[in-house]
């Protein structure tokens, strides 16, 4: 297992530095400079990139920003914060913390509600509760967060004022509720839907008809034997969706004012902020990496006859 | 035992579900009620995160708002008791002396010699010399800041576009420190708003000691200011909290104890705190609740100097007359009436409302009634009723016609009009394309971009029809005509035209008065009358805002707000 994961980890290094050479390529092959506005002139467009080094070869900016990765330095923005650093916006003032704490509190609630209510559907599969809670998922994955946000906005906040419209840094429960609850609504119904099918499948198999003519109830059925199975599916889904539950809370954090590091997902390519661009480029390739890499351990954890290294056998 | 690990692995997950909801943050100051006796604070949502509050670099309205009320300039603005408008319930503000305790003019309207006051010291006690105007403004033109105002004083003060052009070094700037508390400006030529200019935010004093090698100079932590108040705390993306300056010599009379810059982009965000009563005073909110708000009063409008226009490429659309029948067939009043509903109104000429001649008239309307687009073409075709949509229609329908029967223009032409993703320019695009496809049967494609592709594709000249806005950067016309003088990096319509040219050369060398006032006139008509027609305005803008509980609030048409005086309504 170590060897598997130091050989895993030398390959998500050169992953990394391939996927900064290309986004380094994308982001320049793409019109506009971030110092474009309505007021800007070519001159002063011209001032701008030799005073950050934008005048510079291509080649030669990619080195530096390989150089500059190397060392820590994420170089320095461009428009979001103008000459603020990256590393400081992206991490000062517990940004970086404040979305993973969204992302991660949202994502337990998804899988903590979401299996379970897979796992009723596919037990009562074809009663009442299996439809209520298809039509329930259903509607779940096609509503918008934005229009959920907004919704339980007016509701709870402008309306009943039970909750605060500003979520700001998360200082409280209160606070937490409608921000979560709008973030993981989507992956809870999701991971619901994606349970009951997987466990719908893996009731059919051979082993739980064995199982069955052996006379294990249905509820240890599904518990000890089906459910284990039809979480691999469910957890080839997670891995991912952790890393884009933090950047796909945009809209979340815009909605209820909370500081985090979405915006600067979405914004730093709308405003052309090339080291915020490659800066998160390379945060969200590191973690889909690193989750994938807990996916894969995760398969060992939940099915013992899965190998990793193929020599296991 | 597998039901004690269970157990265990529910009562973990659980924990850390609350381990990570207990983690507290800082609670962002202030709370929002002013209960009696509790510090008045004025919660207020303009924008969303600055770019910067450095002022050498700002270039946005929000951060010049930040920055007037952190630094104090030579000149400044002052409220003075009467509203800005029927519709608003702001102050108007006038320029006086703010740093400046006098100020003398040479003889020639060239030399401006102001003496600071005696009282004037920087929130870490050091008194504010002429040396601190000196440096912030020689930084400004400096192309190493690269400022996005560095051209602001170009063919205004000596040298400044020979140094902005890299052909001279800063410290030929015009500006000199005679003494400790004298500072001299020498102008190229006379300047009928130089004194305006000198209220702008871009030319507050900076302290070099403060600035120069430290990047970070404008944390709370190292800011330095001159002004009413002084930022204490700044949560990116959260908020900007101001506090007074204890070393300003008027703090006695400051309203607020605190100001809190509440800093977001969600309009519905925007709103909903507006209104279960957290913010007091903002300034976006979706268009359609506009309606709505102003039922309750909550919604107010303040004139704003700024021009919604679009820019006819004179390259692609080259006979004059297909302009102009573009510019006269557009239904403004239905656009500001069915599209924008923000209580615009429909744009007569290119300068904006709300700018001045040396008379004090309202420059758009100084002519005529009709204003610069229908001005001239009155006087060529004086049986066209220019005074109503119908009338000018079939003007338009006439000029087009002629440029098709003359073979100057192919009816089969697709123009390609194109805007920056936004929803309103979208129904702009479609409401003009519209007209311009019932009126004179032209055909239009609309194509959106992404801002930065947009405005390159702005420079490059690479459209048929493309929009914009321009607010005013002084109050004087030269702001809006110079743009389209042959040359200009923002003349992206591609105009050319002596006369035009000639008359603002000499417009902008000539002092303030009658003649200068009939050579912009004259300018203006020569850009809506023949061979003109590069650009067509669809209207004046405005400034809608939301705001209770506040009173004494000042503000200026270029969309300034000044809470430093602010009390808590009655």
């Amino acid at each position: 297992m170590a060897v598997y994961v130091i050989k895993r980890i030398v390959v998500s290094i050169m992953t990394l530095l391939l996927i900064m050479c290309i986004t380094f390529l994308l982001m320049n092959a793409i019109p506009g400079s971030p110092f474009l506005t309505e007021k800007s002139t070519p001159e002063m467009i011209e001032r701008a990139n030799a005073k950050y080094g934008l005048d510079k070869p291509l080649y030669v900016q990619l080195f530096n920003y390989v150089k500059n990765y190397a060392r820590g330095d994420l170089g320095t923005s461009l428009k979001m914060q103008e000459g603020t650093s990256v590393s400081t916006i992206l991490f000062g003032q517990g940004k970086f913390e404040l979305s993973i704490k969204l992302g991660v509190i949202s994502l337990l609630l998804a899988v903590i509600v979401g299996i379970p209510l897979g796992c009723i559907a596919a037990y009562n599969r074809g009663k009442w509760i299996d439809g209520f809670l298809r039509v329930m998922t259903t509607v779940g994955v096609a509503v918008p967060t934005f229009v959920l946000a907004g919704l339980l906005l007016i509701g709870f906040a402008v309306n009943l004022h039970w909750l605060p419209t500003k979520s700001n840094s998360l200082p409280d429960f209160k606070s937490y509720v409608m921000p979560v609850i709008s973030l993981s609504f989507y992956y809870t119904c999701y991971v619901a839907k994606l349970t009951r099918t997987s466990m719908l499948d893996a009731i059919n198999q051979d082993y739980i008809r064995t199982a069955r003519a052996k006379g294990v109830k249905t509820r240890m059925l599904i518990l000890k034997h089906a459910l284990r199975n039809s979480l691999i599916p469910v957890i080839t889904y997670l891995g991912p969706v952790m890393a884009g539950i933090i950047t796909g809370s945009f809209v979340v954090e815009s909605t209820f004012s909370i500081p985090g590091l979405g915006k600067y997902f979405v914004q730093s390519v709308l405003n052309r902020d090339y080291p915020v661009i490659m800066a998160t480029t390379v945060i969200l390739s590191a973690l889909v990496i690193f989750m994938n890499l807990v996916v894969d351990i995760a398969y060992k954890i939940v099915d013992p006859r899965i190998t990793l290294t193929g020599k296991e056998d | 035992m597998m039901n004690t690990k269970k157990v265990f692995a529910l009562l973990l997950a659980l924990s850390m579900v609350l381990a990570l909801c207990a983690c507290t943050s800082k609670k962002p100051g202030d709370t929002d009620e002013d209960k009696p006796g509790e510090p008045f604070v004025v919660n207020a949502c303009i924008a969303s995160e600055p770019e910067t509050i450095d002022p050498g670099l700002i270039s946005s309205v929000d951060g010049s708002t930040y920055t007037q009320h952190q630094f104090e300039n030579l000149m400044k603005y002052k409220m003075i008791d009467e509203k800005v408008d029927e519709d608003s319930n702001m102050l108007k503000t006038e320029i006086v002396p703010g740093q400046a305790a006098s100020y003398e003019v040479s003889d020639d309207l060239c030399v401006y010699t102001f003496t600071l006051r005696d009282d004037i010291f920087w929130s870490d006690g050091q008194a504010v010399t002429a040396n601190d105007f000196v440096y912030s403004w020689r930084r400004l033109v400096d192309p190493a800041t690269a400022s996005d105002y560095g051209y602001f004083l170009d063919n205004i003060v000596v040298n400044a576009a020979a140094i902005q052009a890299g052909e001279k070094d800063k410290s030929e700037l015009g500006v000199e420190a005679v003494d400790e508390k004298t500072f001299k400006v020498t102008l190229e030529a006379p300047c009928a708003y130089f004194l305006e200019m000198c209220a702008f935010a871009s030319l507050v004093p900076l302290r070099e000691d403060v600035v120069e090698g430290n990047d970070n100079w404008t944390d709370p932590a190292n800011i330095v200011v001159n002004g009413p108040y002084k930022v204490v705390e700044w949560v990116h993306d959260s908020y900007i909290r101001m506090e007074p300056n204890e070393k300003y010599y008027d703090v006695e009379n400051l309203g607020p104890d605190a100001i809190v810059w509440w800093l977001s982009d969600s309009e519905t965000a925007i709103l909903s705190a507006y209104q279960s009563g957290e913010y007091s005073f903002i300034e976006t909110f979706p268009s359609d609740m506009i309606e709505s708000l102003q039922a309750s009063g909550d919604c107010f409008i303040n004139p704003y100097v700024g021009t919604y226009y679009l820019y006819l490429n004179c390259s692609k659309i080259t006979d004059w007359r297909v302009r102009a029948a573009m510019v006269l067939s557009v239904d403004r009043e239905n656009i500001v009436k069915n599209v924008t509903q923000g209580g615009q109104s429909p744009a007569t000429g290119f300068v904006a409302s709300g700018i001045l001649d040396s008379t004090g008239a309202d420059f758009a309307y100084g002519v005529s009634e009709l204003g610069a687009i229908y001005n001239t073409l009155q006087e060529k075709y004086p049986d066209a009723d220019l005074s109503t949509y119908a009338g000018k229609c079939e003007l338009a329908k006439k000029l087009y016609d002629e440029a098709v029967a003359d073979g100057k223009w192919d009816p089969q032409t697709t123009v390609v009009y194109n805007f920056n993703t936004n929803d309103t320019h979208k129904a702009i695009a479609e409401a003009c394309g519209s007209d311009w496809q019932t009126v004179l049967g032209m055909s239009i494609s609309t194509e959106n971009q992404e801002w930065a592709t947009y405005t390159n594709g702005l420079g490059e000249h690479n459209f048929g029809v493309a929009r914009l806005g321009w607010i005013a950067d002084y109050n004087d016309p030269v702001t809006y005509l110079e743009l389209l003088v042959t040359g200009n990096s923002y003349n992206y319509g591609l105009y050319s035209n002596e006369e035009y040219d000639k008359a603002i050369t000499e417009a902008k060398a000539t002092l303030a008065g009658a003649e200068r006032d009939q050579l912009l006139y004259k300018a203006e008509e020569i850009l809506f009358g023949e061979e003109g027609f590069p650009v067509c305005p669809i209207y004046y803008y405005t400034n809608m805002y939301c705001m209770k509980g506040l009173s004494n609030v000042g503000y200026t048409t270029m969309g300034y707000f000044f809470f430093w005086y602010a009390e808590a309504a009655k």
